[in-house]
Order: C-alpha cells, then structure tokens, then sequence
C-alpha cells in the first residue's frame, strides 16, 4: 500500500510506456527519419534556395540547417504532444475506459495524471535524444552544448501538451475535438512560432502568436543553446519563465479536473455541443408535433437494387451512402466541417510570408515555365498547397476514416447488413470525400483570388483538378485500407505522407536536388499533382501536363481495380 | 434430425416454395481454428428456429453467414433459394439482421437511424416517415426520436436495434441473443410481438443464452458445441430425449458436493430395483449443488433422507432445456 503510495505514478507511467510499445517500431522509425526528412527537404532542399541570399550568421548559425535545427526538434516534439496528450486521454476516460482500471488499484487521480505525464515524457527524450544524435551525425550541430537542446524541447513539449491534456480530460466525449485542436491551436502555433525563420519576418499582428506559442520559446532557448544565438539575458529568462509557468499552471489545473473525474466527486465530463444539440432536438420536436403523425401508406413499396452483372457487390444505391454522410456532417459541429480548408491558408501565410523576406522570388524556369520573370514566392508555393491539401484530405478520408468506421464504429458492418453492397458503400464513401474535398478547395481558391495569386479561369480549372488528384488518392488509400489490420499500421501512413509533402517540390524548385534525387520524386504521385497545379495556376502547358495526367488517369485506374478486387477483403470481414 | 439431402434435389421447384434457409456441412474457419465444423440445418418458411450453444460455439459465425456478411470456408447454403454469396444484396433485402453487438450509427439521431437504414434497402422516404413512426413506438422510443443515440441507454439502444431490423419488413428475421441486456417487461413486449410476427408467417431464426426464450420461441432448435451440431427437435422432445422428467437440486455446502454425488448415486442405483419407482438417470456436480436426474423426483428426495443425508436446501422442479444443456455440452448455460 505505502508502496503503491510513493510509487504510483511509475506504475502509470510504465503502463503508458506499455501501450506505447505496441507501436514502438513506428515511434523508433519516426524519431530517426523524421529529423533525416526535415535536414534533407528543409535544411538541404530550402536551404539552397535561402542560404544563396540570406545569411545566418548574425543569428549565430553557419547555415540555414543549423539555424533550423534546433527548432525543428522543438516543433516535432510539440507535434507529438499533441497527439500523446489528447487520444491516449480520451482513451483513458472514454473508449477503453483505463484510468478507472488504475483508480480502482488504489492509484490516486494525481499519480495517473503525473504517470501519463511521465511516460509521455519519456518518449520525448528518446525522441529527442535520437534526434539529436542524426542532426550531429549530419553535420548540423557542433557545439557540445546543443545536447542541452533536449531539455527545452521537452520542456516546450510539456508547456504546449498539458494545457492541451488538461482541457481534453474535461471532456466526457469526443467529437472531433483532437482534429479541432489540431488545426485551430497546435497548426498556428507551429505555423507561426519562427521554426523556418526569424519570427520578425512576419508582420507584426501575426508575430503576436508566437509570442503566445510554447513552440517559439522552445525554439529561441533551443537555438541559443545549440549555437549560442545572441540574445539578451532578460529575453532567455522570459522563455524559460514563460515555458516553466505554463507547465506549472497547466499541471495545476490537469490535476484539478483528474481529482475532480476519477476522485469522490466522479464527475462525468462536459459534454461540448449539448446545448446546442439540445435546443436542435427541441426544434425538431416542435416542427414534428407541428406536422402531426405521418400517414402509413398502405403495403410495403419493394426493397429495390439492381440485378444483372455485378449485383453481388453493386446494388445501385451510392445515394443513401452519400446521404447518410451528409447527416452526419449537418449533425456534427459545424466549426470541423469549415476547419477542413484552414490548414493550406495557414501554411500559405506562413511561409509566403515569412520565407519570402529570405528571397528575392522564383525564377520561372525553376518552375518549369518559359520565360525570364521571377515569381514571387506565394504564387510558387499556392498551387502546390491546394494539391497537398487534396492529397491529404482524400487520403485521410479514405484510410484513418474507412477503418475507423470499419473498426470502431462498424458502420460498414450495419451497412452490410442491408441490400447495399460493398461498391456502392465504397463509392458512397469516396463520392463524400471528393465532395467535402470540393468544398476546402472552393475556400482555399478563394482566398487565393482575394490575394491575386491566380486567375478566375485558372481557379476554375484547378478546382476540377484538385478533385482530380484526390480521386486519384482516394482510389489507392481504399486499396491500401484494404489490406490493413491494425490500427498501428495506419501510422505508417503518416510515414508515407510527410515524406511526400517534403520531397514534393511544394516549398521549394525540385532542381536544388542532384538529379538521381530529382528521379525519386518525379516517381511519386504528389510530385505531378503539384506540377499539375502550377501548370494551370501560370497557365503554362507543355507534354509533361499530359504525363502528369495519365499519371493520376493510371492511379484512378490502378487504385479503383484494386479496391474493387479487394472489395469483399475489405468490407466482409 | 440432420438434413442431408443434396441441395440439387431441394432446389426451388414449381410447386413448393424454396425453404427459408438450406445449410448444408457449413464450414468457417478463421486461420487454423475451425469456429464452425460442418454444420446441416434446414429451416422452413414460417417456422422460428433456435440456435442454443455455450460462448464460442459458432452461433454468431452461422449467423453471419447466412446474413451474407461472413464468407464461408465450404458447405452451402441457400436463403430463400438464393446463395448469400453470390447474390448477397437480393438475399439480404430480404433479412432482418440483430447482431450480438449494436451497431447503432452513433452520428445519427434515434429517428435518422430508423430512416436511414430503410434508405440503404433503396425504400422510399415518403414510406419510411411513416414506417419510422411505427417502428419508434413499437421500441417505445418515441420521446427520444430526436435524440442522439449515444444517450440512449443500453437496453434502449436494444430496442432500437429490433425496431431497425424491421424496417424492410423482412422475411427472415435473423436475431443474436436478441433480449440481451432488456429489463423483464420489455423482454416480454418483444417475445409478444415476434410471437405476431411469426403468426403473419415471417421466419425467425435466434440464438439465445435464455432458456425460457428458447422454450417460448422456437418451434424447433439445435444444440451447437465446438461448432457442431450436437441434437435437433422441439424444446419438448430434446427434454423428453435427453433428461428425465423432474430435477432434485440439492445443496450440501462447497466441498463436499462431490463426495456426496458418488454416495447419492451409489444409494440411488442401488436401492432402485426395491422399494418404489425412483426412475434414477444419473448425478450433475456443479459448483454449488449437485442435480439428482429422476424420473420423480420427490421419491428420490424421501429416499436420500431416509438414509440419513441433510442436505442444506433441497428443491424439486421440471426439467427443463437448461439441462438438456448441462447434459449435451457439459457446460451450463448462464456464464
Ligand atoms: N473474426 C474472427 N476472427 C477470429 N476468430 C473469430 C472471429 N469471430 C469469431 N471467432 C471465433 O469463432 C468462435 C465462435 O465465435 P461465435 O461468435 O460464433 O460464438 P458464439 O456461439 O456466438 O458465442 P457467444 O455465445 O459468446 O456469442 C469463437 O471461438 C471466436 O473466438
Ligand atoms: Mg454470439
């Protein structure tokens, strides 16, 4: 008993470690390619273009892969954070219902929180520590001192996931708040926390969110500990007060609300929306008494589906699996559904406006366009961001969200049950994909148009292309979705898709890369969606438009065979 | 009996129609385990067939395969004349599905969920506003129509669950412990309205772990252990068959219960060709009591204590399918 007393939050955070270690190969994989990713996309691929004009010295560091080195440490582990913090938690008080496991074995509530808080921890510092240990390998550190480095990105990790973890264990269900979270707070503070470049790039009102950014201060103290950035004494006390304090303030208040659900009390958790929900159901009651009882119609019109070739697997009725998405979209919170398009805006403003004080533009022929004119950085990057975002929508729609369904919801498993077959489930489930696609596409196009990046008639015809390319994607996520098993295996997914977006040419020309490089990603499917883009967003067409359009013809072609063949595997488990 | 007629001969033919399902040696086998050995039933139209087996047996796995949403490794089956496999979507507009698990649509309100799982069967809405009304009040859930499923309780996700399986009006009912989780009233509100079902000549097919359902239910059943068939009949002919007519349970405390079992049987066989008809079949040892199989029961209890045994409690009832149960799988039912 006094054992348990003194030891309790080990026994958490071993249990935390435990579950880890179910997917430790992609932790090990992701803590030693990640930072090999960012050195060779970022480091090398924008440091070409960036280091020919701006020097870092003044900052203390030899080159752009040094200067970034330390922060992007700061932000991977912040990135983790966010997740460790919000789905294992929820996990804990909802789904698998664990913490009350581990109140019931005489563990306070406290030592829970703290034994997550610890395990947690400890992923960082393996993270960290091999991290640190590829940047020297390559190069990118020199002083001995960086090792300190560690110690503020996990710091910075803690500051930005208990806050995080705190209004998370609030919550008694969870409705989509990790991906709300993910794009309203942890993007932005990412996004604008100076990781790619001196936060005084930015214009002054958007600097003011990394002032408020753990990730910033985590970046400063990193640098100035890797490679002593020069900065006055008052400046590295206000990081280390303000990433300390939002620690202490933030574990106060997990604490509380940990007491407060796992303690006497038991209290259930807020349930975010109820009012909300309750005032719609009010609504809809009112209109039914309004409209009296429904009439029955005498004898039951037949159930119908097709016959003939293919009945098996498709019986003609994509509508009710579209429908069926579409209430669920009306029936969700709103602010979800709209977030969808804020990423690329986000991304956009970021490095349009802070990478394009390092350069002076593009040059045309760097983009692949005839001509001597340079481009300015935004309009570069603009039409890459809308085929990222294509890519990363689809895919997610259609790998994390069909097995999710398959898996935790059984939605297909109720499907299945009626006269659907699988086709038109699939099909249903792709045709929603492309629709909410279309809609993300219709705002980021938007903004583009305010900001004068593209034209009306190249808009236009982008937006048909971006629905292009998320077929395309869509198409193989499905046939890949197929032969998953586990839920561990969708995180190799993320491991296929950064990559992807890194070595994409989206941030920078593919032409900084030696040419066997330039081969590898003119092989992958991002890179022709991106290509596409920027053909039709500069209105500059040539033979390779076509081979970038039989490639995504071949990928539709490909990935929808295949899903097709895998159809049963997939559906009739 | 087992069925074994080929399926050629059973094939739909001009006169009869094709019966409500035909399996015949069904085989599932998941990896190296065999969850379903070479099952053979037949079930006719209108008829309310039982599935009783212990966990693990291979209810479930049947079920699914003749609901079209599991694959079979071999044997064959058809529904309503058509195979599952190969014309899943037609077989399946004609079931009624209840799963073991809800899978209620969580996003869904109570009143959606109805509709929306008519609209996969390609039915009309204008149909299905109306339908969904009756349906909301058979589950009685005509308060919650707009709330959302995830407050509902369990046992009204349950209700739910049955009021959905209907909204095709199907042929073929197929329910998977049905009234699992339901108070007692509602569990009679349900056996009721299936009992009506069954009278408008819909087929049900249940697996249960209720004995009383099963008794109630099913016009006929088969035992499934290890995913085989292990006997077929009414509720009343397997008791006739396979127990005796009355039950002595007596209690002795914890350990001595199988020390007592052999004394008891001993003075049972013995003493049987004397004094009185006891009609002794044999001695159960469970946990916490022994059962004394016999054909009268109480002249077996006068004569446990004639020759001196107290036991703690002592009770005398009809047999029922439980033991048939007991006596089949060696395992009793309630887990
Ligand atoms: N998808 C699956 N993969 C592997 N094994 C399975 C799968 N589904 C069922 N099984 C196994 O098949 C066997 C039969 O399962 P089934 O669900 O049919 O049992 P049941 O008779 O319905 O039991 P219960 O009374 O507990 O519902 C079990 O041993 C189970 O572990
Ligand atoms: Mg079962």
């Amino acid at each position: 008993m006094t054992r348990t007393r003194r030891w309790g939050a080990f026994y958490q955070a071993e249990a935390t470690l435990r579950s880890m270690r179910a997917y430790g190969g992609v932790i090990l994989f992701a803590s030693t390619f990640q930072p090999i990713m960012y050195i060779l996309a970022m480091g090398l691929g924008l440091g070409v273009l960036v280091g020919a004009e701006t020097d870092f010295s003044e900052y203390g560091a030899d080159t752009y892969l040094m200067y970034i080195a330390p922060a992007i440490l700061a932000s991977t582990v912040a990135m983790t954070a966010g997740i460790e913090f919000t789905f294992p938690v929820m996990e804990g008080f909802k789904w698998r219902r664990k913490y009350y496991g581990a109140q019931a074995s005489a563990l306070t509530p406290q030592q829970i929180a703290l034994g997550h808080i610890l395990g947690v921890s400890c992923r960082f510092g393996v993270h960290a520590l091999i991290f640190t240990a590829v940047l020297f390998a390559f190069g990118a550190l020199s002083s001995p001192t960086a090792v300190l480095m560690m110690l503020s990105a996990i710091l910075g990790g803690l500051a930005i996931g208990l806050p995080i973890m705190a209004y998370i264990s609030t919550l008694r269900d969870e409705k989509g708040h990790a991906a709300i979270i993910q794009r309203f707070v942890i993007m932005p503070l990412f996004l604008f926390s100076g990781t790619f470049y001196p936060l005084t790039n930015l214009p002054q009102f958007l600097q003011i969110i990394g002032w408020i950014s753990p990730i910033w201060h985590a970046n400063e103290l990193g640098r100035v500990l890797a490679f002593g950035q020069p900065t006055p004494l008052w400046l590295v006390v206000v990081h280390i007060g303000y990433l300390v304090g939002v620690v202490v303030v933030a574990w106060l208040a997990v604490r509380r609300v940990f007491i407060r659900r796992l303690g006497y009390d038991e209290w259930r958790g807020r349930i975010p929306g109820l009012k909300a929900d309750q005032r719609r159901q009010a609504r809809q009651d009112s209109r039914e008494s309004a409209a009296g009882s429904h009439q029955r119609s005498e004898g039951v019109p037949p159930v119908s589906f097709r016959h003939g070739v293919g009945a098996n697997y498709y019986s003609g009725n994509i509508r009710a699996v579209f429908m069926r998405g579409l209430s669920a979209i009306r029936n969700n919170r709103g602010i979800i559904f709209i977030s969808g398009f804020l990423e690329p805006v986000l991304f956009l403003t970021s490095f349009g406006l802070g990478v394009s004080p390092m350069i002076s533009g593009i040059q045309a022929e760097q983009a692949g366009m005839a001509g001597q004119d340079t481009i300015s950085y935004a309009a570069f990057i603009a039409p890459a961001l809308l085929a990222v975002s294509a890519m990363n929508g689809a895919v997610f729609d259609s790998t994390w969200n069909v097995f999710f369904k398959l898996k935790i919801t059984k939605l297909y498993q109720t499907m299945m049950q009626t006269s659907l077959g699988p086709v038109d489930v699939a099909v249903g489930e792709i045709c929603l994909a492309l629709f909410r696609g279309a809609i993300y596409a219709l705002g980021f196009l938007g903004v583009l148009m305010v900001a004068g990046l593209v034209t009306p008639l190249s808009a236009a015809l982008m937006w048909i292309t971006a629905l292009f390319i998320a077929l395309g994607f869509a198409c193989i996520g499905m046939a890949a979705t197929s032969f998953m098993k586990r839920f561990q295996q969708m995180d190799w997914m993320m491991m296929v898709l950064i990559p992807m977006f890194l070595f994409s040419a989206t941030l920078f020309p593919i032409d900084v890369y030696p040419v066997g490089v330039q081969w590898v990603i003119q092989a992958l499917p991002l890179w022709h969606g991106v290509e596409l883009m920027r053909d039709i967003a500069f209105w500059s067409f040539s033979g390779l438009t076509l081979v970038h359009i039989s490639y995504f013809l071949v990928m539709v072609a490909v990935g929808g065979a295949l899903a097709a063949y895998r159809m049963k595997a997939l559906f009739l488990r | 009996m087992p069925i074994s007629t080929a399926l050629s001969s059973s094939a739909p033919s001009d006169t009869a129609p094709a019966p409500a399902i035909h399996a015949v040696d069904l085989v599932k086998k998941y990896g190296d385990f065999t969850a379903v050995d070479g099952i053979t039933f037949q079930v006719t139209r209108g008829e309310s067939f039982g599935l009783l087996g212990p966990n693990g047996a291979g209810k479930s796995t049947t079920m699914r395969m003749i609901a079209a949403v599991a694959s079979r490794t071999s044997g064959q089956m058809l529904v309503a004349g058509l195979d599952p496999e190969q014309q899943g979507p037609e077989v399946r507009a004609r079931l009624g599905v209840i799963p073991q698990q809800d899978n209620l649509d969580e996003e869904l309100t109570v009143r959606e969920n109805i509709i929306m799982y008519g609209r996969y069967f390609g039915l009309p809405r204008r149909y299905l506003l109306a339908k969904a009304d009756e349906l909301l009040s058979f589950a009685q859930l005509e308060h919650k129509a707009n709330s959302r499923v995830e407050d509902l309780s369990g046992g009204m996700k349950r209700r739910l669950t049955i009021a959905r399986a209907l909204v095709n009006e199907p042929e073929v009912l197929l329910l998977d412990e049905p009234t699992t989780g339901l108070d007692p009233q509602a569990r009679h509100v349900l056996w009721d309205r299936l009992f009506r079902l069954k009278e408008s000549g819909t087929t049900l097919v249940l697996t249960t772990h209720h004995m009383d359902e099963a008794e109630q239910l099913c016009d006929r059943l088969v035992v499934v252990d290890h995913g085989a068939i292990m006997a077929e009949g009414s509720p009343a002919g397997l008791i006739r068959e396979h127990s005796t007519r009355e039950v002595l349970e007596l209690r002795f405390g914890m350990d001595r219960n199988t020390e007592q079992a052999k004394i008891l049987e001993d003075l049972l066989t013995n003493t049987d060709a004397g004094s009185g008809d006891v009609g002794f079949s044999h001695v159960e040892v469970l946990p916490d009591r022994l059962l004394v199989y016999a054909e009268y029961a109480e002249s077996a209890m006068e004569k446990i204590h004639a020759a001196g045994h107290k036991p703690i409690t002592s009770l005398v009832r009809r047999s029922s399918l439980e033991d048939v149960f007991l006596r089949l799988t060696g395992r009793s039912l309630i887990d």
